[in-house]
């Protein structure tokens, strides 16, 4: 029998996330549609492009250059979508009413933010593949993936979407968030050591970076895919595990704030 | 009140010319440090990224990105800059809004341009001097410079112009704009020579606008770097018609 009474329990528990959780899911990827299909197919080509791109910059490329840049494109594919993509979303969806529609929908912030997650780890994982296989079969480079991996991308991952989410939400013009999301692409992909050796940068400059998450994203991905005992992964481990929890905060607080 | 005559001569081109310099200049005054800042950005900060790149920069490859610089600051600002500004316009109606302006569709073409090619040429100067002064390079600037970054930067505008206007879809021009920086930063022999490319791909190069930029922007910095300056002038000058013809053809068109 059906009632059009209002449902006497409020649903509540691991359940009523689940659900919500699915549904947010489906509803982030049904409003990508056939965007998803095209941002997965420029992921992949930018990731095998510059991959291949790099050795056109030496004559030979040296085997130490080859390993870094084939190691720090994972990081690029894994923030495309968070970092990058997120926050021009947001602007979109400000601009177009839908942000306003989704502040309405009885979802909690933890479902939200955990689908967006898993939209950008979708988005970002299949492209690192493709990377290092790219990677693999160009240079064969000595990779030796570990376990760490897991942690590595999950929590790499999750910072860049949460600094993305925390930066969407901040900014309130959405010509100004395009460009600063412009200007992050540049920044991460020359003026933090992702793609190359910090000691080809100048020293002021490593160290700035080590304030922010991007040097040590690339230090965890690294050691995960190369063999040989690496000081500085802890050390990366906990800078991370910050920048993730700050902006996680950030982030929760701009999802959960009453317009 | 209806003007019983149509307006139109020399007389009414310029007035309407300065009309639209005056309003586009007035949209853009908010943005305009913004768009300098980034160009500058873009073109200075190309030429140090690239160095961090190299394990060690020889002086050959010092050269080679100093004399890239210019050219790296060009590229953006015609080819990403202008047709995202454009693409902004039309999501926002304002174009539409200008096209239905009593001036001259050539005015307003015109005046986009100017303003552009202005803005473009702080920047170019200044990636120039940074990347000289970071790597030390000494350049010998002959009376070709100029010609060549004037040429240089109309080929950007009129091409990029061209291009935001042919495709009607801004999502469309966003995705092709993002597709050609990626393409122009890393496999374009601008900051590194074009013998560390295929054979093939060089072929590419050869009647695409971007190598080109560069060998007419090294051919006046340098002295006996640069030979075969002549071919490049006269593609860059092809493309630049092929973009002004696009332009000219959109604007005179009724939709």
């Amino acid at each position: 029998m059906t009632t059009i009474a209002p449902p006497i329990n409020v649903r509540r528990g691991a359940a009523r996330w689940w659900r919500d959780y699915i549904s947010m899911l489906r509803w982030h990827l049904a409003s990508l549609r056939m965007w998803f299909v095209t941002l997965t197919v420029v992921q992949v080509l930018t990731g095998a492009g510059f991959v291949l791109g790099i050795s056109l910059f030496f004559k030979h490329i040296p085997v130490r250059a080859a390993l870094f840049a084939s190691t720090g494109v994972p990081v690029l594919n894994l923030l495309m979508v968070g970092l990058i993509l997120g926050p021009q979303l947001v602007a979109d969806q400000k601009a177009n009413g839908s942000q306003e529609y989704l502040r309405t929908i009885p979802v909690g912030r933890l479902a939200t933010a955990g689908a967006w997650y898993t939209v950008c780890l979708a988005g970002g994982v299949p492209a690192m593949v493709v990377s290092l296989l790219v990677a693999w079969l160009r240079y064969d480079i000595p990779l030796h993936v570990s376990v760490m991996i897991v942690p590595a991308i999950a929590l790499t991952t999750f910072t860049g979407a949460m600094f993305g989410y925390a930066l969407a939400h901040a900014i309130v013009n959405p010509m100004a968030t395009r460009l600063i999301t412009q200007l992050l692409v540049f920044v991460i992909f020359g003026f933090a050591p992702i793609l190359f050796p910090i000691a080809q940068m100048p020293r002021w400059l490593g160290t700035l970076n080590w304030w922010f998450p991007f040097r040590h994203m690339a230090v965890v991905i690294r050691a995960a895919l190369t063999s040989g005992p690496n000081s500085a992964v802890l050390a990366a481990y906990g800078v991370l595990g910050a920048w993730s929890v700050l902006c996680a905060a950030l982030a929760g607080r701009a999802l959960g704030r009453r317009a | 009140m209806i003007p019983s005559e149509l307006r139109s001569g020399a007389g009414y081109w310029i007035a309407s010319l300065r009309a639209m310099l005056r309003f586009d200049y007035g949209r853009m005054r908010a943005w305009a440090a913004m768009l300098v800042l980034i160009q500058t950005m873009m073109g200075a900060g190309m030429a140090l990224l690239y160095g961090f790149f190299y394990p060690h920069i020889t002086p050959f490859r010092a050269l080679y990105i100093t004399t890239g610089a210019p050219t790296l600051a060009l590229i953006p600002l015609g080819f990403v800059m202008l047709p995202g500004s454009v693409g902004q316009q039309k999501i926002e109606g304002t174009f539409d809004y200008i096209w239905a302006l009593p001036a001259p569709r050539s005015a307003q073409a015109t005046s986009t341009f100017l303003l552009y090619a202005l803005l473009a040429l702080p920047g170019t100067v200044l990636a120039l001097l940074v990347a000289a002064w970071r790597y030390g390079v000494h350049l010998s600037p002959s009376p070709l410079l100029l010609p060549a970054v004037l040429l240089c930067a109309l080929m950007a505008i009129a091409v990029g112009y061209g291009m935001a206007l042919a495709i009607s879809d801004p999502l469309v021009t966003n995705l092709v704009t993002n597709a050609l920086m990626f393409v122009v930063l890393l496999f374009s022999p601008i900051v590194y020579p074009p013998s560390q490319l295929p054979g093939w791909l060089f072929a590419i190069h050869r009647v695409l606008p971007f190598y080109n930029m560069a060998v007419a922007i090294r051919a006046g910095l340098t002295a006996g770097v640069e030979t075969q300056v002549m071919t490049s002038f006269l593609v860059l000058a092809a493309w630049t018609v092929a973009g002004c013809s696009v332009i000219a053809w959109i604007v005179t068109r009724r939709r």
